[in-house]
């Protein structure tokens, strides 16, 4: 019907050429517009899937009376797994170099490796990094790692025998993140436990591509600022939304608190650790492209010394 | 008057040539045009015949096109002295008006931007995709369960929307829903068969595609009366489309529990309420929807309404809905296809000059010899030859032509029964389905198609769309002798 549609089309085997039509032309907008629609409309959902966590390996550098208390410490702070967890405390100075001390790892196949900043570091005095081992060892060990901090900090978080209550979930894209919800909800106490699900989108990103929209004449700065921001932060409050149904019909009566805002992210995070006095950090630090930590897990593992993070 | 069945369908023309009578030239007292000038516009309306082909080729929208012929044909028609020039007699009051105003059909032109405007705010309640939504989810993400769905959703949003409408809802929608469901494999499959469901939907209602209206106005056809008619074929025709697509592009249905669970949860995913922006907009979008429907298939019973026609209805509700977008209107006349509603005002006028010159004769001389084998076989070789035609040219010219043209042949003119019409209509929707430039709405699927990166050249369609005509226009032929003969 739209005549001559058919010679762009015999100009053919190249779909471009076709695209040409008018027709198509003055459609393609409406068929994006409504793909949006329904693009919208397929939200991420919790799809909970079970934690098995039975081995827990506990990697330490200490002995006699300090280990005993580090012992007594992490058990303490690990009873809201609610079920019997094989302990192995082994001895990092046992081994005679990191790749003996992996190889030992991947032997025992734990379902979790316990451990603490500053691990055999000679530098556990200098606050810039997680120590030589634990850098190397977060980043090639396939088992979650929970780093907490080290047994003599001055903040002496082994001398407060910490419970663990307040967890937290936190990265800059939650929606779809069954994983790190699923973890961060097993590290949650039922009773009296807390679980916030925080997505902090990175405002210095954004400010960059609305400096960059708002040099662009045929897109409105105010609305695609408006309807951006909007739009990013509906995915993780529509996903949290999800997860929260999920549990209440799985009868779990967990408080569960959703964070979702713009901020700088470090700032951010330092400020919502502190605001909501959050026991345990759940992350994902794995990156498939690089060797290094996935985005803000590293300066995060840094300095917030005070604070267990679990790094998935 | 051969002129006066054709412009019977029109409020305005009707009142000035039936009051006019004598006062205006009719094509029968004006006969003393020579063949030679009839062969000169027969000329120009293959011209524009062409250039609609080519209209790529001339990076020329259709309403450009054809306003440049209606100004030449106007031009020619004053120089051959073919125009009847007003005064015209309206409700007994000589109004002078330019002689192209009453060659436009001025319903149809109401009923297309009415109803345009009034789908297009309805849309925007989230209505469509609320009902798309929610029979995604209802299908479980079973493959075969979510074409019949998509399927019969196409046609009868063909059929309340249009064509190119429908085929952009459900071919965004079969996108996104076969992506989460990791059936990217299936997307040509679904498509393709969407795409040709469009044409058949656009066969439910009079309303439901241009040369229904067109042909239906004509004929005197009721909107009940159409749909009674066209909707068995529907039922049986897309049943077997479905049958067919699901066979030709293998979409099997999940064949074991755990399929089945992970389908659903992929699905449920959907929020049918994430497009509605308010309940009050969604409910009155839907009311609307409602009472459009019915108000258009009751136009010829009520009182007043009928007097007024189906194009009042059409404005009416567009108003209507524009009144609840009050502060905001103006971006909904942006929407409305300005070039479609052009390209009609001009085709009106070219065909109204075509008549003068006696060219619509000439060919309805042709037309006369087909009609004259007979109903079954004149019936017959109308629909496949219009079906054939308008699978390589604009359907809506031949539409508007042949039902002009039927008009004023003698014993089909005035008898909505006869199954000539009914050929015209099935054939000039049919013969979209085979080619991918047969309807824009087949177009709209091929093109969503290619965006997705699915290769489909213009032989790999009709290759494919090849058995699917064919059936769709042999069993019309059926039906139409059969039960509408």
């Amino acid at each position: 019907m739209p005549g001559g549609g058919w010679l762009v089309y015999l100009g053919i085997g190249n779909p471009a050429s076709a695209r040409l039509s008018s027709v198509v032309r003055g459609t393609m907008t409406n068929v994006d517009q409504f793909e949006s629609v329904f693009r919208a409309a397929a939200k991420e959902i919790y799809v909970p899937r079970p934690v098995a966590l039975r081995r827990v390996l506990c990697l330490h550098d200490l002995d006699g009376p300090e280990l005993d208390a580090f012992e007594a410490c992490v058990r303490k702070f690990l009873e809201v797994l609610r079920e019997a967890i094989d302990w192995s405390f082994v001895s990092a100075t046992e081994f005679t170099d990191l790749d003996a001390l992996l190889k030992q790892m991947e032997e025992r196949s734990p379902d979790l490796i316990l451990t603490y900043r500053g691990l055999l570091s000679e530098g556990r005095g200098w606050v810039y990094s997680l120590g030589e081992y634990l850098d190397v060892l977060t980043q090639t060990a396939p088992f979650p790692v929970l780093v907490v901090p080290h047994p003599a900090d001055e903040d002496a978080w082994v001398g407060r025998q910490p419970e663990l209550c307040r967890t937290m979930a936190l990265t800059d894209h939650l929606a779809g993140e069954s994983r790190l919800v699923d973890w961060a909800h097993r590290f949650t106490k039922v009773e009296g436990g807390v679980l916030f699900l925080a997505h902090i989108e990175d405002e210095f990103t954004f400010e960059r591509f609305i400096q960059a929209i708002s040099k662009i004449p045929a897109i409105d700065t105010e609305v695609a600022r408006e309807t951006v921001q909007t739009q990013l932060l509906k995915e993780p409050t529509d996903y949290i939304e999800s997860c929260r149904k999920v549990l209440l019909d799985r009868g779990e009566h967990i408080e569960t608190h959703g964070i979702v805002r713009m901020g700088k992210r470090l700032d951010a995070v330092r400020s919502l650790v502190s605001q909501h006095r959050v026991d345990l950090i759940v992350m994902n630090t794995k990156d498939d492209d690089q060797l290094a930590m996935h985005g803000l897990a590293y300066p995060l593992a840094v300095e917030l010394r005070g604070v267990a993070i679990l790094m998935l | 008057m051969v002129s006066m069945s054709f412009l019977a369908s029109l409020s305005l023309s009707t009142m000035e040539w039936g009051a006019s009578g004598s006062s205006t030239p009719s094509m029968e007292e004006g006969h003393d045009v020579s063949l030679g000038i009839t062969l000169c516009f027969s000329a120009v309306l293959l011209g524009l015949i062409c250039c609609l082909a080519f209209e790529e080729k001339l990076h020329a929208k259709k309403s450009v096109i054809v306003g440049v012929f209606a100004a030449l044909s106007l031009f020619l028609g004053a120089w051959f002295q073919l125009l009847p020039y007003g005064p015209y007699e309206i409700g007994g009051h000589p109004i002078d008006l330019p002689v192209y105003i009453p060659a436009i059909d001025w319903n149809v032109i109401a009923i297309i931007l009415g109803s345009s405007l009034f789908v297009d705010i309805t849309s925007k309640s989230g209505l469509f995709t609320w009902i798309a939504v929610r029979l995604t989810k209802a299908s479980g993400g079973d493959p075969v369960k979510l074409l019949i769905y998509y399927g019969w959703m196409t046609v009868v949003f063909s059929a309340v929307l249009n064509n190119v409408t429908a085929m952009i809802i459900i071919g965004s929608l079969t996108g996104v829903s076969l992506r989460k469901l990791g059936r990217e494999n299936l997307l040509l499959g679904f498509l393709l068969t969407e795409g040709l469901l469009t044409n058949i939907g656009g066969l439910l209602t009079l309303i439901s595609s241009v040369p229904n209206i067109l042909v239906g106005t004509a004929a005197n056809i009721g909107f009940v009366t159409f749909f009674l008619k066209a909707s068995p074929y529907v039922l049986v025709a897309t049943t077997i489309t479905l049958w067919m697509g699901a066979r030709r592009f293998r979409i099997l249905g999940l064949v074991n529990d755990a399929q089945r669970q992970e389908a659903k949860q992929l699905v449920s995913g959907f929020d049918e309420n994430d497009g509605i922006e308010s309940s009050g907009i969604f409910w009155f979008g839907a009311i609307m929807l409602a009472l459009f429907i019915a108000t258009i298939a009751s136009t010829s019973y009520l009182p007043l309404i009928r007097d007024l026609k189906m194009g009042y209805v059409a404005l009416l509700f567009a108003v209507i809905m524009l009144v609840r977008y009050r502060a905001t209107a103006d971006r909904f006349y942006q929407a409305v296809d300005w070039d479609l509603l052009g390209f009609f005002a001009g085709l009106f006028v070219v065909i109204n000059v075509m008549e003068h010159a006696l060219v619509l004769d000439l060919i309805g001389g042709g037309l006369r010899r087909i009609i004259a084998l007979g109903e079954a076989s004149g019936a017959g070789l109308i629909l496949v030859t219009s079906a054939a035609a308008s699978s390589v040219t604009d359907n809506i010219p031949l539409a508007a032509m042949l039902s002009k043209i039927l008009s004023a042949t003698e014993g089909v003119g005035g008898d909505p029964s006869s199954p000539f019409w009914w050929s015209v209509i099935f054939g000039a929707n049919l013969g979209g389905n085979l080619t991918p430039i047969g309807s824009a709405s087949t177009l709209v699927a091929v093109t969503i198609i290619h965006k997705y990166n699915l290769k489909l050249t213009f032989v790999d369609f009709v290759r494919t769309a090849l058995p699917f005509a064919a059936v769709h226009v042999g069993l019309a032929t059926v039906y139409v002798l059969v039960f509408l003969g």
